[in-house]
């Protein structure tokens, strides 16, 4: 009984022993950096003579062509009306889409919305075989001794460069309105391949590490050797690979979403436990607050709202066809995605409550990038990139982020993550804010907000970095 | 013995317990045997109205003669939207992993533009006699073909065909003759059909309902009233996608009017553990659960056949039952895009392999004008949107079967590319009746469309087996 009772020691050290190596091993492994990804996205073969790396001036434009062929479209459109006190229930409200329709023939401008986007300086240059844009736009202004902060930041869909218009004067000249001018940026907005003035990539498998690692050859070739990044929708997961690939680069990540797409045995635990002891999981009121109850917003909302994920996943040129060749369709699909992911309750009301938070011109003006552009295809094949392994599957979703970081938590966003689940992924978790308000569109609808939370949290790493040098 | 037990009692005593004993005994029977009939759960029935605004007090009941007509106006108009279609080129070696290959697309928008022939595709489906009629407030399009010739002492079976999303009506115009006159092609004239294929309203030439809440529970029970109003007190039943959903609420509401329901598509829900375990099971000991090896062939690699083959291709079922409307709005705008998001069922649902080929396999089971012709009915009747808002109207009713299950004489024509296989050991747990169950030989989701021979067969084998033919 003795040599047993030895045995049975042995065998229960070894486990032990080996399960803290097991642990110890992957959490080491979680410290990877995630590699860089090359590749060619260009047409047919990759040429043998190198790449055009020079950084060409661009500008929007349009043409009467263009212009009448909109309004060809827009006339002979063809709409089907709503069930009786439907709203928005069933998706876009056609009564209210007409509406929008007839402010877009009449009175929306174009010419003028170019101009008004022209007001920043374009660019373009060749990276793995295909044109990226980009908007840069430098302070008018500098205080004594400073130097510009570089801030690359990166939208999402149904979004675009555009998203930024409105903060981008707030973080390059904040002194003027009315802001510290404690840091200053200069800003970088890329449009990621495949969605505005981008080129689209022509081969398969064009994911968010691929547009990452573009976006680092992009910020390298502008001769920046450190940068802050900051994104919401997709841009959450570019710049969150880009810290992955270059955390030695990158010296703050700033975010406005951030989701978890690892689920295990402890966030199931915690979803059902987490209302009634909210503190062994670490959740904060307000984490409650928004997450319960998690029937209905956990689960039913993201049911309700992921379809148009779910098509763009699996069939996205089945699905991007018709919306490349009507534009009333097109206005259709990405305004409902304005309107519900505002805030929820906007589905109630007959024109979706899209007027309250955003104008029609912004609106419009968005719309136009996808349209004039053709890149609808290209934008919901990014989905497909993403998500056909499944969700959380890929490398990067395993790997942590070293990098400072700060979560701007919107309370409108179409789901929350606490805090406590959040600091698995983001351990180096310099600032995390309930925002008071706002949803998914968070530097367009709330720029101030965001610009605000943005300035904070660098503020926060800068002085990190200070005392580190100390 | 036990036998003289009997006389031991006074005879007077022995009327006194054994005949209120017996009476008592009998009664019981009598009693359990009306219960258990009545157990037979129905589907209530109801009422509706799907007119626009106020219910009318009386309801226009005629039935009356259609025609479908068109127009030098919609010709031009789809001819300008055809030339003026913006496409985005695929990716390289993408062939329909993506969906729809837009080059593929470009080659069938040239036929559309250039060879096929609207005007006589109408004169086509007109060869049938249409009629409308107004049924819970909405006109009730259907067509209506009867046996050109009855052999004198002939039974002609009254049957009601239903069709699915994307398909039409149209769907069974090759089915059809097979059906009303069997022995001008080949098979036997002892069964003979008068169909009758309506439009389910949302769809084709039917008014779409203009109050939310519409589902199959009410197409079901409209399609009675269309019966009933065509003198019609017994018939038999047919449906795949929604019209197998349909026909069987149809079967589940008022049996006594269902002489069978034949089905090609069934819908089960996944619910029960014990289906997970007898999957599990089934891989290694398939006859331990009921599977034949035909189910074995068809079901595995389960996983891949039945989650991640659903997964890939239910994106359009998940946005139809959240978002009809937005997805619906562009497609009906732009003719090209709703072809390419129609046809791609067609190239997917009918065999599964089809995603690797450039041009979706479409044209190995289907000719160019029979697809257009059905695109087109979507297109002239403006229908998508109310046709996809059917998916948000029925996503709460999924587990119908299991709940009344379907008691009439029932027969299931499985065919090997449907989008799902339902071995007879999990259909009978909800099909009580089940007289026939065919492995057809090939085929997928739209049968009557793409082998009418094969489906009449198994339609006819299982009348004549209901009949005792």
């Amino acid at each position: 009984s003795y040599s047993a009772g030895i045995m049975l020691l042995d065998i229960l050290v070894t486990l032990i022993v080996g399960t803290v190596i097991y642990y110890y091993f992957l959490s080491r492994k979680k410290e990877e950096t995630l590699p860089f990804k090359e590749g060619w996205w260009g047409k047919g073969q990759k040429p043998d003579t190198e790449e055009d790396a020079t950084i060409r001036p661009f500008k929007v434009e349009t043409t009467e062509e263009e212009l009448s062929d909109l309004f060809r479209r827009l006339d002979q459109a063809r709409f089907t009306e709503p069930l009786e006190n439907s709203c928005f229930q069933y998706g876009i409200n056609s009564v209210y889409l007409r509406k929008v329709v007839s402010y877009w023939k009449n009175q929306f401008n174009w010419k003028k919305q170019v101009e008004v986007l022209n007001k920043y300086p374009h660019f373009k240059t060749k990276i793995q075989g295909i044109d990226i844009h980009f908007v840069h736009v430098k302070p008018p202004r500098l205080p004594e001794g400073q130097s510009a902060k570089p801030l690359l930041m990166v939208h999402g869909w149904p979004g675009s460069f555009f998203e930024f218009y409105k903060i981008i004067p707030l973080l390059t000249d904040p002194a003027s309105h009315g802001l510290s001018n404690e840091h200053v940026f200069e800003v970088i907005c890329p449009s990621i391949p495949g969605y505005g003035f981008s080129e689209a990539p022509h081969k398969k498998d064009f994911n968010s590490v691929s547009a990452a690692s573009v976006f680092y050859e992009l910020m390298l070739r502008l001769g920046f050797s450190e940068f802050y990044a900051q994104g919401g929708d997709w841009g959450w997961l570019i710049c969150t690979n880009l810290a992955q690939i270059a955390p030695n680069n990158m010296k703050g990540l700033h975010l406005n979403l951030a989701s978890v797409s690892r689920i295990g045995f402890s966030h199931v635990l915690s979803v059902l436990l987490g209302r009634y002891l909210p503190g062994l999981f670490g959740f904060q009121d307000e984490d409650v607050k928004r997450m319960y109850p998690f029937l209905e917003k956990g689960v039913y909302r993201i049911l309700r709202e992921s379809g148009y994920a779910h098509i763009q996943a699996t069939k996205p040129d089945t699905v991007g066809c018709g919306l490349n060749d009507s534009p009333v369709g097109l206005a259709g699909y990405i305004l409902e995605k304005f309107s519900t992911w505002t805030d929820p309750e906007f589905c109630n009301l007959e024109d979706g409550g899209l007027e309250k938070k955003f104008t029609l011109d912004d609106l419009l003006t968005n719309i136009m990038i996808y349209w004039v552009s053709g890149c609808i295809v290209s934008s919901v094949r990014f989905y497909k990139e993403n998500l056909q392994k499944g969700i959380g599957t890929q490398k990067h979703d395993k790997l942590t982020v070293q990098v400072p970081t700060g979560i701007a938590s919107f309370p409108n966003e179409i789901m929350h993550t606490p805090q406590a689940w959040a600091r698995k992924k983001f351990p180096n978790m310099v600032s995390f804010h309930y925002m008071p308000r706002g949803g998914h569109f968070a530097a367009l609808e709330e720029p101030e907000l965001l610009a605000e939370d943005i300035l904070q949290f660098v503020g926060k790493v800068e002085k990190q970095q200070l005392w580190k040098k100390k | 013995t036990i036998l003289h037990l009997p006389r031991s009692f006074e005879f007077s005593q022995k009327k006194g317990i054994l005949v209120p004993a017996a009476a008592l005994g009998v009664g019981g029977m009598l009693v359990c045997w009306l219960m258990s009939r009545r157990k037979i759960k129905t589907l209530e029935m109801g009422d509706g109205w799907w007119g626009a605004g106020e219910k009318k007090l009386k309801e226009d009941e005629r039935i009356r003669p259609f025609r479908i007509e068109t127009s030098d106006k919609e010709i031009q108009d789809l001819h300008r939207r055809l030339d003026q279609a913006r496409y985005a080129p695929p990716l390289e070696g993408a062939a329909f992993h993506y969906g729809f290959n837009s080059d593929y697309l470009q080659k069938v928008v040239a036929y559309w533009r250039n060879q096929f022939d609207w005007r006589k595709q109408v004169e086509i489906l007109n060869k049938y006699p249409h009629f409308q009629t107004t049924i819970e407030g909405i006109d009730i399009h259907f067509i209506h073909v009867k046996p050109p010739h009855i052999p004198p002492g002939q039974t002609v079976y009254p049957l009601l065909m239903v069709h699915g999303w994307p398909g039409s009506f149209y769907e069974f115009y090759k089915i059809i003759p097979l059906l009303t006159e069997p022995a001008q092609h080949g098979l036997g004239e002892d069964v003979v059909f008068e169909v009758i294929c309506p439009s389910i309203p949302g769809y084709g030439f039917s008014e779409a309902p203009h109050q939310k809440g519409f589902d199959t529970i009410a197409a079901a029970r409209i399609f009675h009233k269309l019966m009933k109003r065509l003198g019609f007190k017994e018939y038999y039943l047919q449906g795949g996608d929604w019209g197998s959903q349909i026909t069987t609420n149809m079967a589940q509401m008022l049996p006594q009017s269902v002489k069978g329901l034949h089905l090609n598509v069934i819908f089960i829900t996944p619910r029960s553990l014990g289906r997970l375990l007898s999957v599990m099971i089934g891989a290694y000991v398939p006859w331990l659960v009921g599977f034949t090896r035909e189910d074995v062939r068809r079901m595995y690699p389960f996983v891949e056949k039945n989650f991640n083959f659903i997964l890939r291709e239910s994106g359009y079922f998940h946005i139809q039952a959240t978002k009809p409307d937005t997805a619906g709005c562009g497609l009906n705008d732009s003719p090209v895009g709703l072809a390419a998001y129609i046809l791609e069922k067609f190239s997917t649902w009918t065999n599964s392999s089809s995603v690797q080929k450039d041009d979706g396999g479409l044209e190995s089971k289907y000719s160019l004008d029979d697809l257009l012709t059905n695109v087109m009915i979507y297109w002239v009747t403006s229908s998508i949107v109310s046709s996809v808002r059917f998916y948000k109207e029925n996503f709460v009713h999924l587990n119908i079967l299991e709940r009344y299950g379907i008691h009439v004489p029932t027969a299931i024509a499985a065919f090997p590319e449907e989008v799902t296989h339902i071995p007879r050991t999990w259909a009978k747990e909800s099909i009580k009746n089940i007289v026939s169950y065919t492995y057809m030989p090939r085929g997928g989701h739209f049968a009557a469309f793409e082998e009418p021979r094969l489906l009449a067969q198994d339609i006819r084998q299982f009348v004549r087996k209901v009949e005792q033919l």
